[in-house]
């Protein structure tokens, strides 16, 4: 709050507000982030959670001006960093388009002439004379983005908005970036979704800590986003991996963690077991590293392999054979349950990495072996 | 310095923007006012919207809607009548009935108090549209600060519906309201503009103006006559209020004024105020989103 006063009143003598001096408490929300996009070039931003996105997007669109560095653009902007941010909600849709299309900065004639578009790509039917108080969220993103569309901009700002709506407002939206590109819209998006990243971007901006990476492949900066998941996975098995008082897992082992194509994957467990386990579930799978899909998932059950484990001491081994892999980082995933799931007794997911080029192999079928040894 | 170079080779019709810390004042003040002009008149539409927005908003979902307008006033009125009769307070000699008095004073002093209240607030109430959408918050200002238009038409009509009641009729005078008006309106405005700047970074200013607010309406006379002597008629003929105010209701209700030399003193402090403020919430508008 002091800073506040002491800033506008820098502001208002002229003084200059000493760009580049942090106060204490003060930190660089965005260092170092310097980039250049073409018209009709789309940016993808990805970076994890507090890594400076939307504070860049904000500066992209004027909200927040920089303290130091400088921001060059040519065009009219269109911003969609929380759609609907202008909504009132007591008044209805076809009011708070009027409001929200003038927020935007589109002019009376535009608004008029888009008018009949926008609610048709909205499509939330008689809602539209319903205060937007009674929208459901999915509603309530469509009427925003249905707007901030039609208004014709030049640059497109897209914030992590559409994660909302459903799978074909989602569509819709996409394609309409892409007619927009099309006209030569240069758009920039922030994305959590790798999928949205490469299909839209040319090139991708990866922001860590408020330091950014330019990649000019936007398969080389979702490498390094995912690299940087790689390295804080944990891979400190004692965390991981449970046991209880009847078995104990004293030694677990698994093979090189950088993978190519058609290799093989094993862990090698040994565990001490205070009574018996008779027919043990072994649940495998192998899962994209960012988004948690599974590639891949079976129980022993599937390859109609029955497996004990007896009272004492042995070893369990568990491969994955010729994983038809291509370049990507995932998660190999392996559980084990005592009979009927009743007990979890095992878990642990080892981040890997497969190298090699893309290929289709022609097989999606994976097998696992299992092997016991006392 | 590689997209200068990019620019340069692109050549194009857009409009270039260029954000940079420290950037509003390179070219000078008076640059600076034509600057606003040019903001002002680009947002002549969104202004209106606003203003349509704030209107329809308000008296939504409410029985008896802009009535209540005039309600305030009206209670305030019958206190000082019914405190007039019982003796407690007394308002001296005048040429027209004490209600007719009393609501063409609150006519105007709820004018200028609305407009105030709703411009110094409206920044905070619109905090999560400023921190994510750019547009002119003068705008916003303007359009809240211009609530004050709805008692300033509500409550001249109720006042004149009043004053036939009484078989009292107005003079002339009562056409020319709009311009009478004027300063209070730019007063309000100015102070409206950098109270919401203000309010945006320390947000006590809001509690504060809502007190001083009903202090003020005490202490200016409006409900009652300027005293003979004391402190309070002292402090009165150096506040510009009590001449904006007192200016139109004395020509409505008599079409002569006293105060002809301190209205026109008093609107050219409003004007002067309104500069001064307009100014410095143009330099530091670009701080508002991060404090808000």
């Amino acid at each position: 709050m002091l800073y506040g006063i002491q800033d506008i009143s820098r502001n208002i003598l002229g003084l200059g507000s000493r760009p580049g001096r942090l106060r204490p408490g003060e930190f660089w929300a965005l260092d170092n982030a310097s980039f250049n996009v073409q018209r009709g070039e789309t940016l993808g931003i990805v970076g994890p959670n507090g890594s400076g996105k939307t504070t860049l997007l904000k500066i992209l669109n004027g909200i927040f001006w920089p303290d130091k560095g400088h921001v060059r653009i040519q065009g009219k902007i269109g911003a969609l960093i929380e759609v609907g941010a202008g909504f009132h909600p007591l008044l209805t849709g076809r009011e708070n388009i009027y409001v929200n299309a003038a927020i935007l900065g589109m002019t009376k004639k535009e608004v008029k002439g888009q008018f009949d578009a926008i609610v048709a790509f909205a499509d939330i039917g008689d809602f539209l004379d319903a205060p937007v108080k009674h929208y459901s969220s999915g509603m309530y993103v469509r009427l925003g983005f249905a707007v901030a569309a039609h208004c014709q901009p030049d640059i497109l700002l897209v914030d992590e908005v559409l994660a909302v709506g459903d799978e074909g407002f989602q569509r819709k939206c996409f394609d309409k970036i892409g007619e927009l590109k099309k006209i030569g819209c240069t758009t920039i998006i922030i994305s959590h979704n790798m999928h949205t990243i490469s299909s839209f971007s040319d090139h991708v901006l990866l922001l860590d800590k408020g330091q950014a990476e330019h990649f000019q492949s936007p398969q080389d900066g979702i490498h390094g986003y995912n690299q940087l998941f790689f390295q804080q996975s944990d891979t400190e098995i004692d965390k991981n991996c449970s046991g209880n008082d009847s078995i104990q897992f004293v030694h677990v082992e698994t093979s090189a963690k950088k993978l190519n194509p058609g290799d093989s994957f094993t862990f090698r467990l040994s565990y001490e077991a205070q009574h018996s386990f008779p027919d043990i579930e072994i649940d495998t799978a192998i899962s994209n590293g960012s988004d948690s899909r599974l590639y891949f998932q079976a129980t022993n059950r599937a390859f109609g392999r029955r497996i004990d484990i007896n009272q004492g001491t042995g070893i369990l081994e568990v491969t994955f054979k010729d994983i038809p892999l291509c370049q990507s980082w995932s998660k190999i995933i392996l559980a084990i349950w005592s009979q009927k799931r009743t007990e979890l007794l095992f878990w642990w997911r080892v981040p890997v990495e497969f190298r090699g080029q893309t290929y289709s192999s022609g097989r999606n079928l994976l097998n696992i072996e299992y092997q016991q040894e006392k | 310095m590689k997209l200068a170079e990019a620019s340069k080779k692109e050549k194009t019709h857009l409009p270039e923007i260029f954000y940079e810390p420290d950037n509003s004042l390179k070219n000078g003040y008076f640059a600076m006012f034509a600057e606003i002009a040019k903001e002002i008149k680009n947002s002549r539409w969104l202004i209106l919207q606003l203003f349509k927005r704030d209107l329809l908003a308000t008296y939504k979902q409410s029985f008896i809607g802009i009535f209540w307008v005039i309600i305030l006033p009206l209670v305030s009125v019958l206190t000082f009548i019914v405190l007039n009769h019982s003796g407690i307070f007394t308002v001296g000699q005048l040429d027209v009935p004490y209600p007719l008095f009393a609501v063409w004073g609150l006519t105007f002093w709820q004018t200028f108090s609305t407009g105030l209240l709703a411009a110094s607030n409206s920044l905070v109430k619109a905090g999560s549209m400023v921190v994510k959408i750019n547009f002119s918050k003068k705008a916003l200002v303007i359009a809240s600060a211009s609530q004050a238009l709805i008692p300033l038409a509500a409550l001249t009509t109720l006042s004149f519906l009043l004053c036939l009641l009484y078989g009292f009729l107005p003079t002339m005078w009562i056409i020319l309201i709009p311009i009478l008006a004027l300063p209070l309106l730019i007063l309000l405005l100015g102070l409206g503009l950098i109270l919401a700047l203000l309010n945006g970074i320390i947000r006590d200013i809001g509690n504060i103006l809502a007190m001083l607010i009903t202090f003020l309406l005490f202490l200016t006379p409006i409900l009652y006559p300027l005293p003979k002597g004391g402190s309070l008629a002292r402090i009165s003929l150096l506040n510009p209020l009590y001449y904006l105010i007192n200016l139109p209701r004395d020509l409505i209700l008599f079409g002569k004024s006293p105060h002809w030399t301190g209205f026109i003193w008093s609107s050219f402090a409003a004007l002067l105020a309104f500069l001064l403020c307009l100014a410095a919430f143009h330099l530091t508008e670009t701080r508002v989103a991060e404090r808000i």
